[in-house]
């Protein structure tokens, strides 16, 4: 801002504030009718919802899957849709420190003395867009389940086929509904809909790199492998 | 008698010798009829009545001018007190005291855990389980203090929120919207470093991945996580750092950015709504800047 | 112009105050007792503030320069214990003294000559189970012969190399040998992509080609 606009910001200011009220009552009711509130929210949260502990920390387990608390689902998220090896030291510490380093000096980049929001146009957008990725990133790390699951609906008769897909590590490259990762391997929520099932059978035992062979599984137990063709025939 | 001055001087006695009786002794007192008389003592009592009401309210006035006149207290708090706000002032503008609100909320709570809990890898999560099981209220507190932080944090995001969307980080609030980053940044860092301190499951694999994440960074990334970790393993010495990070360093300079944050928005006030334009006034000269 | 200070010409100041006009400048003073006194208190707060805080700075970042552990071997188990077609969980300590929160598990196999083809001469290959992307804890999944990480979509070969995800380099392995027919597995140490031997880095380091210089080896390890 120029002096003029800095002048004209200050005149018009001092005018607002005079016809204003005292602090004191007025805004200090305001504040502590809001503590109120926040302090009644945090206790019937805590009556509510309690504190209970998970189980204690075991820095020897292999089935537990660690996720971080809610406020940092976006970050969780960033890091599993940056997929690249090459590229994870910026979802981990480049993006953020970016984020911050934006954060800090706006009040330096944006001189523009406007401060209604239809008036700011780009400051607006750029707003409304980060808090939507926010959201949106939270959201989706909060619904990203551990490898080891389905949660998509099938017919009772295909559900140990399904069982045997979620313990044999498919989801670790595959996606199936909501669960898995997008990658290396193609989502499989509809894969019925485009090989027959002799196709997905003869993939698992004779598959491209990197996907490994699951011929050992159909030599050793052919009723589990068997179970797992069907249920994989069964997502149309 | 006459020589006591008029208030102290008793009624009731001084005036029989003054004034001398009148009449049959019937009907007349103190050379008034009943009635009189009596609406006089009525009236006297209440007199006195309020003498001693001001009498009583000079006790605390003259003990706050006792501090004032040793302290100079009374000019700033008048000033802070009564200062104006500007037209307009919404209940947007209440995010900013909750947030301080929920600090304080966490540094209380905060302050009755820490006289249960035990920092040792060993201990920490026996002792939240014996404040949780035996200790009275222990589990209601610790249910403030676990989800204040996430009410903590979704305010600071709301107030950080407002502040952006009202346009009020521009001249001459730009200094206060640094503070307010920095702020927002330590409340991030409490976050983090506080939800390892039950050592449960989730609060141990959080900070390992937490603690790598600081790792990627080129060069001095494993530093910075040797330095929190105490060690190129997560050992006995974590819990301890962390336990005084977030209970000693990150607090004392939360409560120093705090005090820098009001101190600036009550001398610069808070902004007026943006849909809030002044009326010019013709009479100009009436303006201070 | 004529009032722009560094237009006029420049007379060199003398050193002496008696030249500068300072009052109760005496012959041949340089140095009045005020600069005197004022570069005194400057050097003595430095002093006071170095005296106090080099020692707690050193105190803190101690553990950042220091090894705290001596090399040791821990015993896993007889020779028969383990095969090379698969792998088989053990538990070791990693920080001892501390009971459950210093301890780890690995995956302990014994070599296959035909299948590791790698310069590394352990008789057994001992894969820890830390990730190499951030540290999660991987799973073996014996039906597809991968180590699966929960995390964020990590997934590792047989021989611990990355088949996919995040990861940046292959998992971490221990030092193994064999004494009087039982298994014993010593310090970490961390590999590239092709298998050579680094000392161990955290999750999240690149160590394949120019990056090795971008992370390089800590006094801690």
């Amino acid at each position: 801002m120029n002096k003029t606009q800095k002048e004209r910001y200050l005149r018009e200011y001092y005018i607002l504030k005079d016809q204003g009220k005292p602090f004191f009552p007025y805004a200090v009711l305001k504040d502590s009718v809001m503590a109120a509130i926040v302090l009644l929210v945090i206790i019937v949260m805590s009556i509510v919802l309690g504190a209970e502990l998970g189980p204690k920390a075991d820095p020897t387990t292999t089935t537990y899957t660690p996720r971080p608390e809610w406020y940092f689902f976006f970050l969780f998220e960033l890091l599993r849709v940056i997929k690249p090896p090459a590229l994870v030291f910026i979802a981990t510490i480049g993006v953020p420190t970016i984020c911050m380093v934006l954060l800090i000096l706006l009040p330096f980049f944006d001189r523009n003395p406007e401060r209604h929001p239809l008036r700011r146009p780009i400051a607006t957008i750029a707003g409304i867009t980060t808090i939507a990725a926010m959201a949106y990133l939270t959201i989706e790390g909060a619904l990203a389940g551990p490898p080891t699951q389905i949660e998509l609906k099938t017919a009772p008769q295909f559900e140990s086929g399904k069982n045997v897909m979620a313990s044999s590590g498919c989801l670790g490259c595959h996606r199936v509904g909501e669960n898995g990762n997008a990658g290396p391997g193609p989502a499989l929520t509809h894969v019925a809909g485009r090989l027959p099932r002799q196709a997905i059978a003869r993939t698992l035992v004779n598959p491209t790199a990197p996907m490994p062979s699951y011929s050992r599984l159909q030599e050793r137990n052919p009723k589990q492998f068997n179970e797992l063709v069907d249920y994989l025939g069964s997502l149309k | 008698m006459k020589l006591l001055p008029g208030p102290l001087r008793r009624r009731g006695r001084d005036e029989d010798e003054e004034t001398p009786r009148r009449g049959n002794g019937n009907g007349w007192r103190n050379g008034r009829t009943v009635e009189a008389d009596e609406d006089a003592k009525e009236r006297e009592k209440q007199a006195d009545r309020e003498r001693m009401k001001a009498a009583a309210l000079e006790v605390p006035i003259q003990a706050l001018g006792y501090v004032d006149e040793r302290t100079g207290a009374g000019p700033f708090l008048r000033g802070f007190l009564f200062r104006k706000v500007p037209k307009g002032t919404n209940w947007f503008y209440t995010l900013g005291s909750a947030t301080m609100f929920a600090f304080i909320s966490q540094a209380v709570t905060g302050v009755f855990l820490a006289m249960y809990y035990r920092p040792s890898a060993v201990e920490a999560y026996s002792s939240i389980q014996h404040i949780n099981d035996d200790v009275f209220l222990g589990q209601f507190v610790h249910g403030m203090h676990k989800w204040g932080s996430s009410v903590m944090v979704i305010l600071v995001f709301a107030h950080m929120g407002r502040v952006f969307f009202f346009g009020a980080y521009k001249y001459p609030r730009e200094l206060n919207w640094i503070i307010g980053v920095v702020l927002l940044i330590l409340t991030m860092a409490m976050a983090f470093t506080g939800y390892l301190l039950p050592f449960d499951q989730r609060s141990f694999w959080a900070t390992v991945v937490g603690v790598n994440i600081n790792a990627s960074g080129p060069l001095l990334g494993p530093y910075l996580a040797d330095f929190l970790r105490g060690g190129s393993e997560f050992g006995a010495t974590t819990l301890s750092r962390f336990y005084s990070i977030h209970m000693l360093l990150i607090p004392g300079l939360i409560a120093a950015l705090i005090g820098a944050h009001l101190y600036l928005v009550a001398k610069l006030g808070t902004t007026a709504p943006f849909w809030l334009r002044a009326e010019k006034k013709r009479d100009l000269a009436r303006e201070e800047i | 112009m004529a009032s722009d200070p560094s237009q006029r010409p420049h007379k060199p100041k003398s050193k002496y105050t008696a030249d500068r006009g300072m009052p109760g400048a005496f012959e041949g003073e340089t140095v009045t007792r005020r600069a005197l006194f004022s570069g005194g208190v400057v050097a003595a707060g430095g002093i006071a503030s170095a005296a106090f805080g080099l020692p707690a700075l050193g105190f803190a970042l101690g553990p950042v320069f220091e090894k705290t552990e001596p090399t040791r071997y821990e015993d896993v188990g007889p020779e028969a214990d383990f095969n090379p077609q698969t792998y088989v969980p053990k538990m070791i300590t990693l920080v001892p003294d501390i009971g459950e929160p210093g301890k780890t598990t690995i995956y302990v196999r014994r070599k296959d000559p035909t299948r590791d083809t790698d310069k590394l001469n352990y008789p057994y290959v001992a894969i820890s189970t830390r990730c190499a992307h951030l540290g999660c804890p991987v799973r073996y999944v014996q039906a597809a012969e991968r180590f699966i990480c929960p995390c964020h979509g990590g997934v590792y070969q047989f021989d611990g190399k990355v088949a996919g995800g995040p990861p940046v380099r292959p998992l971490d392995r221990f030092e193994t040998k064999v004494q009087n027919g039982r298994v014993l597995v010593g310090p970490r140490f961390s590999l590239n992509s092709k298998l050579d031997k680094f000392k161990p880095r955290d999750p999240s380091n690149h160590l394949d080609g120019l990056w090795h210089y971008l992370y390089p080896s800590r006094p801690t390890t």
